[in-house]
This record gives C-alpha cells, sequence and structure tokens, in this order.
C-alpha cells in the first residue's frame, strides 16, 4: 500500500536522508528508532511531503508528490510536536479542523457525518467530557490525546507520528499507544511511528528501521532489529546489558 | 446543544451589532451644531430617496450632517474594520497574537507613497481620488513581499520571529526613507505630518466610496479562507498536513490584508493600536474560530475607530486631536491591561 524508494531529503540542499527504502502494508506498526540527530523527523517530514524529497513515495501507487495537498491529507497525516498552543481553541474545534480535507472546497462547512466522526474521534480518546474545554488550559497528556483525535478525526490511510508520548508519564505513553493500536486494527490503517523508548518499541511496533547518520542501518521485524548487537554498534552503548542492570533492581 | 458551536452566542452579536450603530448614530449626533435623531434620519431619507425635508430644518445643517458628518462616521468604521480584520489575519498567519499589519511594514510602505502623493502632487488620469489607496495598497503590498522575500532568504523556514524581526527593521527602514522625505521638502511638512497622525477630518463621500471598494474586496478575499487560518494558527507543518496549501493560502491572505492596510493607510494615516485591539476582544469573547472572529473584530474595530473619533474632535474642541493619538492613548494601556489580565 505504502511505498518508499531510494528517498534522499534534507534542508538548505543537503540530504540528512540517505537512499532509505521500505515497504508498508495496512495494520502495520512500524517504527524508526536511532540516536539523536539522525534524521528522523526530517524522515518522517519528507514522508507527508512537508518537506522536498528525491525518489519515489507512492500510496496505492500515486506518488504523493503530484497529489494535491487535501487528497494527500485524506491518506497521510503527521502528528507533529506541538511545542506552544497560541491561540485558545476548544477542544471540539480542534479536533473538527482534521475533518478540513474532506470538506468541499466551495461550500467548506461541517456535514452531520463529519460530526459524527469528531464526536467518535474525541469518544475514543476520552475527551467528550471537556469537549468545550480551551486547549490552552489542558494537561499535555490531554492535549497529545486532543491531537490524536484530530488525527482520527483526519482518517488517513498511514499515521506518521514524531515522538507522540514525548513528555507524557509513562500512564499516559501506555495508553496513546493503545488509543492508536485499538483504532489501527479497527480501521486496517498503518502507523509510522518516531519512539525514543526502546522498551515501548518492543512492545508496540511491529516492524523497525534503525536509523543511523540518516541511512538505513536495517530493517526489519521488531524480533529481527532489536538485537544487541546491531543497537550496540548504533547507539554506542550495551542497551540490553544495562537493562538487565535496572530490571535487576526492580526485582530486588 | 450538543453540535452548537458554545461560542456563537446570538446575543453577543446581537449586542455588538446595537452597540456599535448605537456609537455610529452618536457620532452623527455629537458636535457643535445640535440637532436630533429625527432630523438625521429625514436628511438620509431626503439625500438618498427624496422624501421631503421637514420644516425649519437648515441648509446649513442638512449640508453639515451630509457632507461633514456622515462620510466621517462611514470613514471611521470603514478604517477600522479593515485594520482590524485585517490584523486578525497577520495574527494567524504569524501565528503571534501581539503581530499587526503594522508589523508587516504595509504601513510603512503605504506611508511612504503617500508621502511621495503629497509631496509631488501626483495624480494619475482616471483614478482620480482612488490614485491615493490604489498606489498605498501597491506599495504596502511590494513592502510585504520585499519582508518576506528578505526573510526566506536569511531563514529558509520562513518562521513566524523572523518575519517579525525582518518587517520591523523595513518599517524603521522606510520610515527614516519618509523622514528624509519630510525634511527635504519642508513646504509639505504640515500635510505630511498631518496625514502621518492620522485623521477623518473633511473626507468627502469620494474617500468613503474608495474605501468601501477596497473594504468590500479584501474582506471577501479574507472571509473565504477562515477554515485556513485556523489550521495556520497551528503552524505551517500542521496546516500542511492537514491538507492546507499554505504557500498559496498565505500568499493570498497577505495579498488581500495589504489591501485592507494599505488603502486604509492611504486614505486615512498611520492609525494604530485598532487593528491589535479589535481581534483581541473579538477572540476574547468569541473564541478562536476566524469565522466568527474575523467578522467581530471587523464591527469592533469599526466602532472602536468611531468612538476614538468622537473624542478625538471633541475633546479640545473647536480645535481637533489627531485620530492616532487618541486610539494610542486609549489602545495602549487598554491593550496592557486585557493582556496582562489574560495571562494571570
Amino acid at each position: 500500500m505504502f511505498h518508499v524508494n531510494h528517498i534522499f531529503c534534507g534542508y538548505n540542499n543537503q540530504d540528512i536522508i540517505k537512499d532509505i527504502s521500505f515497504d508498508l502494508e495496512p495494520g502495520c506498526n512500524l517504527s524508526i528508532i536511532g540516536p539523536n540527530g539522525c534524521g528522523k523527523s526530517t524522515l518522517l517530514k519528507a514522508l507527508a511531503h512537508i518537506i522536498p524529497y528525491k525518489g519515489s513515495i507512492r500510496i496505492d501507487n500515486t506518488e504523493i508528490k503530484k497529489m494535491n495537498r487535501k487528497t494527500l491529507a485524506r491518506n497521510i497525516a503527521l502528528m507533529t510536536q506541538i511545542n506552544s498552543i497560541y491561540f485558545p481553541y476548544t477542544v471540539y474545534e480542534t479536533v473538527s479542523l482534521g475533518r478540513y480535507c474532506h470538506m468541499d472546497s466551495v461550500l467548506p462547512r461541517l456535514s452531520p457525518l463529519d460530526k459524527d466522526i469528531i464526536y467518535d474521534s474525541m469518544e475514543k480518546v476520552g475527551l467528550l467530557s471537556i469537549r468545550n474545554a480551551k486547549i490552552n488550559q489542558l494537561s499535555g497528556g490531554q492535549l497529545q490525546r486532543v491531537f490524536l483525535a484530530k488525527i482520527f478525526a483526519q482518517d488517513p490511510k498511514v499515521i506518521l507520528l514524531d515522538e507522540p508520548t514525548n513528555h507524557l508519564d509513562l500512564r499516559y505513553q501506555i495508553e496513546l499507544l493503545e488509543y492508536i493500536n485499538e483504532w489501527k486494527k479497527q480501521k486496517k490503517r498503518a502507523t509510522i511511528t518516531v519512539l525514543h523508548d526502546l522498551n515501548l518499541v518492543q512492545e508496540y511496533a511491529d516492524k523497525v528501521i534503525l536509523l543511523s547518520n540518516g541511512k538505513m542501518h536495517s530493517y526489519g521485524s521488531t524480533k529481527d532489529i532489536l538485537i544487541n548487537d546491531a543497537l550496540e554498534e548504533v547507539y554506542r552503548i550495551d542497551i540490553k546489558k544495562w537493562m538487565t542492570k535496572v530490571l535487576i533492581k526492580w526485582e530486588a | 446543544m450538543l453540535f452548537t458551536p458554545i461560542y456563537m452566542n446570538k446575543t453577543k452579536v446581537l449586542l455588538i451589532i446595537s452597540a456599535t450603530i448605537i456609537i455610529m448614530l452618536s457620532a452623527v449626533l455629537i458636535g457643535t451644531v445640535n440637532i436630533t435623531a429625527k432630523d438625521i434620519i429625514d436628511i438620509i431619507l431626503h439625500k438618498l430617496f427624496d422624501f421631503p425635508l421637514k420644516q425649519g430644518l437648515k441648509p446649513n445643517t442638512v449640508s453639515i450632517i451630509w457632507t461633514l458628518r456622515l462620510p466621517r462616521v462611514f470613514l471611521a468604521f470603514l478604517v477600522g474594520a479593515a485594520l482590524s480584520a485585517s490584523g486578525t489575519v497577520i495574527q494567524s498567519i504569524l501565528k503571534n497574537p501581539l503581530a499587526s499589519p503594522y508589523t508587516l511594514g504595509v504601513s510603512s510602505g503605504a506611508s511612504l507613497s503617500a508621502g511621495l502623493i503629497i509631496v509631488f502632487g501626483i495624480s494619475i488620469p482616471f483614478l482620480g481620488n482612488l490614485t491615493l489607496p490604489l498606489i498605498g495598497f501597491i506599495s504596502g503590498l511590494i513592502t510585504v513581499f520585499t519582508v518576506i522575500a528578505f526573510s526566506r532568504k536569511v531563514d529558509e523556514g520562513l518562521s513566524s520571529n523572523t518575519i517579525i524581526l525582518v518587517g520591523m527593521v523595513f518599517s524603521l527602514f522606510v520610515n527614516a526613507a519618509l523622514t528624509i522625505l519630510t525634511a527635504l521638502y519642508r513646504e509639505n511638512i504640515e500635510s505630511i505630518v498631518l496625514w502621518q497622525m492620522g485623521s477623518f477630518s473633511l473626507r468627502g463621500w469620494n474617500y468613503v466610496k474608495a474605501a468601501s471598494i477596497f473594504f468590500v474586496i479584501g474582506i471577501a478575499g479574507v472571509m473565504k479562507y477562515t477554515n485556513e487560518m485556523d489550521l495556520l494558527s497551528f503552524g505551517e507543518d500542521e496546516a500542511k498536513s492537514n491538507g492546507v496549501e499554505t504557500e498559496k493560502v498565505k500568499k493570498k491572505l497577505l495579498i488581500f490584508s495589504s489591501i485592507l492596510t494599505g488603502s486604509s493607510v492611504a486614505l486615512s494615516g498611520t492609525i494604530g493600536f485598532v487593528d491589535l485591539i479589535a481581534p483581541h476582544v473579538a477572540r476574547k469573547f468569541f473564541g478562536s474560530k476566524h469565522i466568527y472572529v474575523l467578522p467581530i473584530s471587523a464591527v469592533f474595530g469599526g466602532a472602536l475607530m468611531i468612538f476614538s473619533d468622537i473624542i478625538a474632535r471633541t475633546i479640545v474642541s473647536p480645535s481637533e486631536l489627531p485620530v492616532g493619538a487618541v486610539t494610542a492613548l486609549i489602545g495602549a494601556p487598554f491593550f496592557a491591561y486585557i493582556y496582562f489580565k489574560k495571562s494571570r
């Protein structure tokens, strides 16, 4: 369904991402991992065509470069890291913006169906009770759920998530990934997630891309990629040894 | 109600519209010549539909109302509304509730060209009274696009902070050019300075007609993109990923808000603060959705401008203050109040 072939991209005519290729089928959770500065977020932006790329990215056999933004948005959505809220929209208003790409261009209004989808999306992440709250008064965990509901309302075939669990405590991290998992299963959609916490990758990813300096170090099923040698080579730390050490402390 | 946006409160809308009409009426009523509301309606009906005039109304009174006060009120409303609508747009594009069209240099550009027109007495044939607003709009637009092009040169990502800083630098630069022009052509110093301070006095119906043409085009243009402005206020990447052709939309919004600001500045001078306050107040009472904020902010800005103009022409009567000084005097403390009250 989603095919990425030999893509290069970056900023100011300098390629940060070099020669990445992979395929994604519906229902798959792909995680992109790698050390800081290896180009994870840049790759994600190229996959949503936020930044230009060389090579080919196709969804259902159409090159995404050739789609207009609205069509692209119905296929791929990127959940960026939003750092500050400038205007106090309500939860409902924010989530309803996800329906923009489905609205008529001549008379852009929310149809009853759109409204059903918005309410359904808010319900999925437990926001119905605070739908009229202003988003600048929410906690970090609630805010992430608002943006997730917005993506659900957008209802694309592939969701790209850039460190969605950032700044969340463990319970909210798991909760968020569970919401995504459930939605993906129910709708038969695919997700690509940049994650830092390898434990979460171990638990939620079906496939993993390990990036190193903008290049693909390895790509395959989670079981095959999260092996100690590969991780040690890229991250320069014996992750398994460290985690086992911590685990012993927990068990003591 | 489950599906009704909580902010679209009909009572609030009715309240703001009736308040605006009351302010408009009192602006026509207040002045050295005493007159009743009924007389005003009589005069308007007489002028528009040839209704017979009431006995005892002096032609002099009729002329004061029809040629002085009425066009002045309408022009103040149009300019206030145009500046406020444009302010709302710029704030959403720059994701900064403190930005204004002045931030982008629109008004400096328009000021400089208006200064040139005054000094050299330029008038383009066929355009007549439209010369000033048209040139004002064009030079405002040129300044904005220079600011954007320069910002893109120094910062490919075109971040809002870069645009704001570059806009400020350009404004100062263009203002310096205007100062030089003023210094070189001292015989015009009074008319340039007076014009710069902003005023609605002695602008006839021609100005109102010119202002309304630009106003209708500008407002219609920006109202088309209220959904896109909502999305843009969350950031460019976010808007793109939601399906907005950000480059195209931003360019159109900048053009239409330059039409609004450039023509207003060219017609009435540089009048600050209304464009900053009106969107703030509109957001405070009607939430953030631009489909409500934009028109409400325009109506409120228009009313605020009329109110400021009443003060400008009555407080030191029979002399007059520049309305720009009044908006700043009311505006600066008012703005500080609403801004800091919010953040507490």
